[in-house]
């Protein structure tokens, strides 16, 4: 039972920071409750018995990706957005589009919801051993990653080289070579 | 596990070997010196076309999630075609555009990895991550004339929605891992096949998750917004690269899943895909009509192409199967060189794009209007070209597997599409020059290219038969 | 050898639409004419070759490759010349021939670039016209039947500089396509039905087959696609308004591919398939009845019409309506052999009417004629000549012809459609001879020679042709054709009074060896494997085997028919002289009387106009208003189209991005998206 009620508080939590960070005139503020969102989550990788994921979360994301983006906030020295201008060009204030889409949010939310509550218990075959304390290993992590998705791996690290190299191509300023 | 050959995974290490070796050769040149870097990628391809072909009928298999049969060499050597052709119709365009050599063809080459790699992959993760080789890859292309706000634009918008979809895409494999407890695609269908008879309605979410990704990336209705913006923004080689690379790659993929893993289910995606595909070939078609811009012409045009190839994944019958791959290929060259033209044609300051620009182009440039001409009539799907090989095979698929419906709206649309190629082509032919176009002297290279893809265009229409065989082939061994 | 026949005129193709810039109007012509000469040549071997054949066993095939062959898709790249074949690669190498050489005089005019233009797709023309006939199954004929309209359309719209040229091209352009939809569903109909395209082998597959009668099966619907295709091809209701706007092309282009050849194909295309359609009575009845309704409308058309080659167009239509009316009676012979003799003297009526305009300047309209019988004598005598065919007047080749169907159309049991047939013949008769005396007859008008020139068929493209030529006509008489013209006028009119003494029918103590040649094309190949016969279906096989005991009252019919259709003819000839001989006033009087039906038939019934209203406009405004403006531009415009202005980098992109574009585009997926999920769930 707590461990529902435990469930129940995070993934709101998540829920609610998340919902908050698109609702932010101050981007400052929304990294922080980004940040806030990771958290959440790190505790429900937690509850599920994942602590290695748990914790590169909250490494990774949560601490590395993030101080990124605040410096990058603020190196930009992103203005806070004025009143008015906000005002007027929040999604949730323009006349059709904007609302739109969020009632297609909203339907997409009920359709999963309602999806996943018709769906009674659905037998999921898991692959390999499962017993608490394997589950949780670095050690399996560290095995699966360079047995079974050991493709992925490697292939991802091309995904990076790409990614790197187009945003060296987009940044860099004219001339900058000979 | 860890005896497992490397065979199957040959092709693309080839190709991404050569797109390192280009970052390096642009990285250490010196100042001033010219690196053969659009050589290098082309002999980097020519590898994977030639381990394709030593693999071919050997069912490779590596690290259980690549596997090299038919299917995928055929595709993979559909992709090193267009790959040679791209960085031949480039080589001109990059030196008169001023774009980043080096990165602009390790861009296309890592693309064509990606792409390979969704045409060969056995499992879900490994699709996402070709897919996104493959599009992180293409959205900086889209954009890399930076001093051009279009182009940038184009990128943006590219970029976001792609994003999106993707989004919808990854949330489609985690429902499906959740239901089956793997991405193995040969699994999952195991796994789908005992679930048929039940009423589970998250299988159906994750299949509908999955399908949009797909029908972004082939720009399928109503997931084709961006396509016009981002085709006419980007550079024209790009656009050209674009709607014929990702489009078979993603093609690939498509039927790869949804004709192996999703099968037993079948009878639940087939009426979704049929009702995306009449939709694609009208809005590609109708809309195609009222456009004035060439490579927005195209990109409408490229849609319903999209729509027809959909056609061939509803029929799912052999013919239709195989008539997937034949189409593909027809469809890459026919388009491509199309675009080649458009690209030879553009000057670093003006597209020259509009379709009044071409009016008379005859008199200046008669090779190149006739070789577009060629191109032209094969998308129309006019004999006796490859595109009316391409077509009447979809079609006798579609009338073979009893849906009439769809082969008479195919018909019908491919019937109203010539008006729109035959304007292009009565413009060049039937029209003076007007004095406000300089059309650029034509590069050796590009017009070699250009004659190989018409030499194809021709080849296939008139001699199709070994390449159907081959296409035929292809499918026999899986699904 | 038979692909020599399409391959010479390819090669002509070639070499003038490569070098043809480089090379003089001399050498292109030339080189077009040698192109088509050199098919005539085989094509004439050819046919004396299967002309050596046993009757039965009259047929040429070559498969020059295998085309398609993957799984149970098997498709042979070959040609067959069979007796029908053998008429039409006549006709079109022979005719085509002539209008190929009064071409080099009548192009004469234009620019060396042009010239070469003109031949290269001329011969292109040839050569796809060829594939068409000579091939032994639907695919073939397809690439033939599309690759004529395509250049059917480059030739309407050659003059593209004139608006109304080009909008004529588009105009055919649209129109064919809707026939060739319905063509190309035909096609594959019959191919999932019968699992071949192959014409031999669908006969014999058919002619296994009951007989449709009163139902509407596989072979009604299938036969019913390839007509409504015909109907394109061939200009008959509801999609003949192209062809009369057609005539903005050049003349020759007028008289080898609106007159004598490309037209036909729809008729051609229903005697290659005699057998299915003769399986499908159903449909042979639509045929009938839609040819006859054809040339009743077209004839009365063509009464009113003052441009020279609109009336000409018109009677086009109207003998392609015969046509058919014989197709759809079953008398398939004799549709064919109207087909050949129309061939010759519409050829020889357009070229007549080219070297009028030609001496003119480019005037068409026949109010500003008049006279020209003494200014152009070769011209008269041989469109007199061209005129009294085609009103059927006895002896001449039209009279055989037209008479052979309007026969058989009431030996078919068909007396309304004979009705019908017999009105057309006699409008015929009328509208020809009006535009005979209204154009060589009477006073010359127009003082002046080109001041009504307004450059409608001549004196068009560049501006060389302007400046007149001093040894071209200019002077203060007209000039008759020259010679390479007035060879080929010759030549027709020549055919036009023979050509039907192949096919005089055996009331007239005739033998028709024409009917006798075809029979066998219209019946499923005796040679075929495991097929009996098939011929009790058709009336010409009987003709043609029981030749000889023709009965006593069936002679007397036809002669009573013929002599009917003879005083029609020459009724007709009279009254037009009587009213615009003699009585010119009548006519006026006449037009101003029946003030509705003269401005109702002046506007061809206004079907241009409620096509205009109930199809094009609506698919325009759906096209470009609906769904692109509303669907896919109206959020693009703002954002695309104001880009050039906004040159500037991030902060600017992510406003544009706000407002409006990827928004839409984002719900347009998203709405695809719940749509696809909502159907999965709540289904």
């Amino acid at each position: 039972m707590p461990e529902t009620l435990i469930f129940y508080l995070l993934s709101g939590l998540a829920i609610l920071t998340s919902a908050l960070v698109i609702g932010q005139r101050n981007p400052m503020y929304s990294v922080m409750l980004l940040i806030a969102s990771f958290g959440a989550l790190a505790g429900l990788y937690v509850t599920l018995d994942a602590p290695f994921v748990a914790v590169a979360q909250i490494i990774i994301y949560a601490g590395a990706i993030m101080v990124l983006f605040l410096f990058v906030v603020m190196l930009l020295n992103a203005p806070h957005e004025d009143g008015a201008e906000w005002d007027r060009a929040h999604p949730l204030r323009q006349p059709g589009v904007g609302r739109f889409g969020a009632l297609l949010a909203l339907l997409l939310v009920v359709q999963l919801a309602w999806a996943l509550l018709r769906t009674g218990s659905v037998d999921v075959p898991v692959t390999g051993a499962v017993d608490a304390e394997t589950i949780s290993s670095v050690r399996l992590v560290g095995r699966t990653l360079f047995t079974d998705y050991v493709f992925a791996f490697e292939a991802t690290s091309i995904l990076i080289l790409v990614a790197m190299v187009g945003a060296v191509v987009l940044a860099h300023r004219e001339g900058d070579r000979g | 596990m860890f005896h497992s050959s490397f065979d199957a995974v040959v092709p693309m290490l080839c190709v991404a070997l050569a797109a390192l070796a280009v970052m390096g050769a642009e990285a250490f040149r010196s100042r001033g010196e010219t690196m053969p870097v659009g050589g290098l990628g082309i002999v980097g391809l020519i590898g994977a076309a030639v381990s394709s072909a030593l693999l071919w009928n050997r069912n490779a298999i590596s690290f259980g999630v690549i596997v090299a049969d038919n299917f995928a060499l055929f595709v993979t050597i559909t992709l090193v075609i267009v790959g040679i052709l791209t960085i031949m119709f480039s080589s001109p365009v990059v030196k008169r555009d001023g774009l980043p050599k080096g990165d602009f063809y390790a861009l296309i080459l890592f693309s064509i990895v990606g792409m390979m790699m969704m045409a060969s992959a056995n499992d879900l993760l490994v699709i996402f991550i070709g897919l996104e080789i493959m599009s992180i890859a293409v959205y900086v292309l889209t954009g890399i004339r930076r001093d051009d706000p279009r182009a940038t634009e184009a990128a943006f918008k590219y970029f976001l929605l792609g994003a999106f979809s993707s989004a919808f895409f990854l949330y489609g494999i985690a429902f499906t891992y959740g239901l089956a407890g793997t991405t193995r695609l040969d699994r999952i269908g195991a796994f789908l096949a005992a679930q048929s008879m039940s009423d589970n309605r998250l299988i159906l979410v994750a299949l509908g998750l999955l399908l949009v990704g797909f029908a972004f990336k082939i720009s399928a209705v109503p997931f084709h917004m961006w396509t016009p913006d981002a085709y006419e923004g980007a550079p024209a080689i790009v656009t050209g690269f674009m709607s014929t690379g990702v489009k078979a790659a993603a093609f690939a993929a498509f039927a790869r899943v949804f004709l192996s893993a999703f099968e037993p289910f079948s009878g639940e995606w087939a009426p979704i895909v049929w009702w995306i595909a009449v939709a694609t070939m009208i809005l590609g078609t109708v809309v195609g009509v009222a456009q004035s811009n060439l490579k927005r012409m195209l990109a409408y045009s490229s849609i319903a192409h999209g729509g027809y190839l959909l056609v061939g994944l509803v029929a799912a019958n052999q013919v239709g199967k195989a008539a997937i791959l034949f189409y593909l290929l027809a469809y890459a060259v026919t388009n491509l060189a199309a675009f080649g033209v458009i690209a030879l044609l553009g000057t670093k300051n003006a597209a020259n794009d509009e379709l009044r620009d071409y009016a008379g182009l005859w008199h200046s440039r008669p090779a190149l209007a006739g070789l577009m001409t060629v191109c032209l009539l094969s998308l129309g799907g006019l004999p006796p070209t490859v595109g009316f090989i391409g077509k009447w095979y979809i079609f006798s698929a579609a009338v073979g597997a009893g849906y009439y419906g769809l082969a008479i709206i195919g018909v019908l649309t491919s019937v109203i599409s010539v008006f729109f190629y035959l304007r292009v082509v009565v413009m060049m032919y039937m029209s003076d020059q007007p004095a406000t176009v300089v059309f650029p002297p034509v590069s050796t290279v590009g017009m070699a290219a250009l004659v190989a893809s018409i030499v194809v265009i021709l080849a296939l229409g008139i001699l199709p038969t070994p390449v159907l065989n081959l296409a035929a082939e292809s499918i026999a061994t899986i699904f | 050898m038979l692909a020599l026949i399409p391959l010479f005129p390819f090669i002509g193709f070639l070499i003038n639409a490569t070098m043809g810039r480089r090379l003089s109007k001399g050498l292109s012509g030339a080189v077009a004419c040698a192109a088509i000469i050199a098919s005539f040549a085989v094509a004439v071997m050819s046919v004396l070759q299967i002309a050596g054949m046993p009757a039965d066993a009259r047929v040429l095939e070559q498969v020059v490759y295998t085309w398609i062959a993957s799984g149970d898709l098997s498709l042979d790249m070959t040609f067959r010349l069979d007796p029908l074949g053998a008429v039409m690669i006549l006709v079109i190498t022979g005719i085509g021939s002539l209008i190929h050489i009064y071409s080099t005089a009548y192009m004469h005019d234009e620019i060396d670039s042009e010239f070469a233009r003109y031949f290269s797709y001329l011969n292109l023309f040839a050569a796809f016209m060829l594939v068409l006939v000579l091939g032994a199954n639907f695919v073939v004929m397809f690439v033939g039947w599309e690759g004529v309209g395509l250049c059917s359309y480059l030739l309407i719209g050659f003059w593209f500089k004139k608006q109304s040229a080009s909008d004529a091209g588009k105009k055919a352009f649209v129109v064919n396509r809707i026939g060739d939809y319905a063509f190309v569903l035909g096609m594959l109909f019959l191919f999932t039905q019968f699992g071949t395209l192959d014409f031999a082998r669908l006969a014999t597959i058919a002619s296994a087959m009951p007989v449709e009668e009163g139902v509407f099966g596989a072979i009604s619907i299938a036969t019913l696609l390839l007509f409504i295709g015909a109907t394109g091809k061939s200009a008959q209701i509801p999609l003949y308004t192209w062809l009369p706007d057609a005539m903005e092309g050049p003349t020759p282009v007028s008289a080898l591919i609106h007159a004598a050849t490309m037209v036909t194909a729809g008729v051609y295309m229903i005697g290659r398939n005699a057998v299915l359609f003769s399986h499908a009575p159903e449909t042979l009845f639509i045929v009938a009845v839609i040819g006859a309704a054809t040339a009743l409308m077209a004839g009365t058309i063509g009464l009113v019409q003052n441009d020279i080659k609109r009336v000409l167009a018109y009677s086009t239509v109207s003998q392609l309506g015969l046509m058919f009316l014989a197709m759809g009676v079953g008398a398939f012979g004799a549709g064919i052999f109207h087909l050949y003799t129309h061939a010759f003297f519409k050829a020889l009526l357009f070229l007549g009417s080219g070297a009028v305009i030609h001496a003119l300047h480019g005037e068409q309209d026949i109010r500003n004629m008049g006279g020209l019988k003494k200014f152009l004598p070769v011209t008269y005598w041989t469109f007199l000549i061209g005129s009294l065919a085609i009103a059927g007047v006895p002896f001449l080749s039209g009279f055989f012809s037209k008479d052979e169907i309007l026969y058989e159309t009431f030996h078919e049991g068909h007396t309304m459609l004979w009705l019908v047939g017999a009105i057309t013949s006699f409008l015929t008769a009328t509208y020809m001879f009006r535009l005979v005396f209204l154009t060589f007859h009477g006073e010359r008008k127009g003082s002046g020679i080109g001041d009504q020139g307004s450059g409608h068929d001549h004196g068009h493209a560049d501006p060389g042709s302007l400046i007149p030529d001093p040894g071209h006509a200019h002077g203060s008489h007209l000039h008759d054709a020259p010679p390479a013209m007035a060879l080929a006028l010759i030549v027709l009119a020549i055919g036009s009074v023979l050509a039907g003494y192949i096919g005089v029918p055996h009331a007239l103590g005739g033998h028709n060896q024409l009917a006798a040649w075809l029979a066998p094309s219209f019946q499923a190949s005796a040679a075929a494997p495991g097929v009996g016969g098939g011929a009790e279906l058709f009336p010409q096989a009987e003709a043609a085997e029981e030749a000889e005991v023709i009965s006593e009252e069936e002679a007397a019919l036809e002669l009573t028919l013929m002599g009917v259709s003879s005083a029609i003819a020459i009724g007709g000839i009279l009254l037009a002289a009587f009213i615009w001989l003699k009585r010119r006033s009548i006519a006026d009087g006449m037009a101003h009387r029946f003030g509705g039906l003269h401005r109702l038939l002046l506007n061809k019934y206004y079907v241009d106009e409620m096509y205009d209203a109930t199809v094009v406009n609506p698919i325009h405004v759906v096209s470009r208003d609906a769904l692109w403006r509303g669907f896919d531009v109206r959020v693009v415009d703002g954002a695309v189209n104001g880009t050039a202005a906004i040159v500037a980098a991030g902060s600017n992109l992510l406003r544009r991005l706000q407002t409006g574009s990827v928004r839409a585009y984002a719900s347009s997926m998203f709405v695809g998206v719940v749509v696809i999920l909502g159907y999965y769930l709540w289904r």
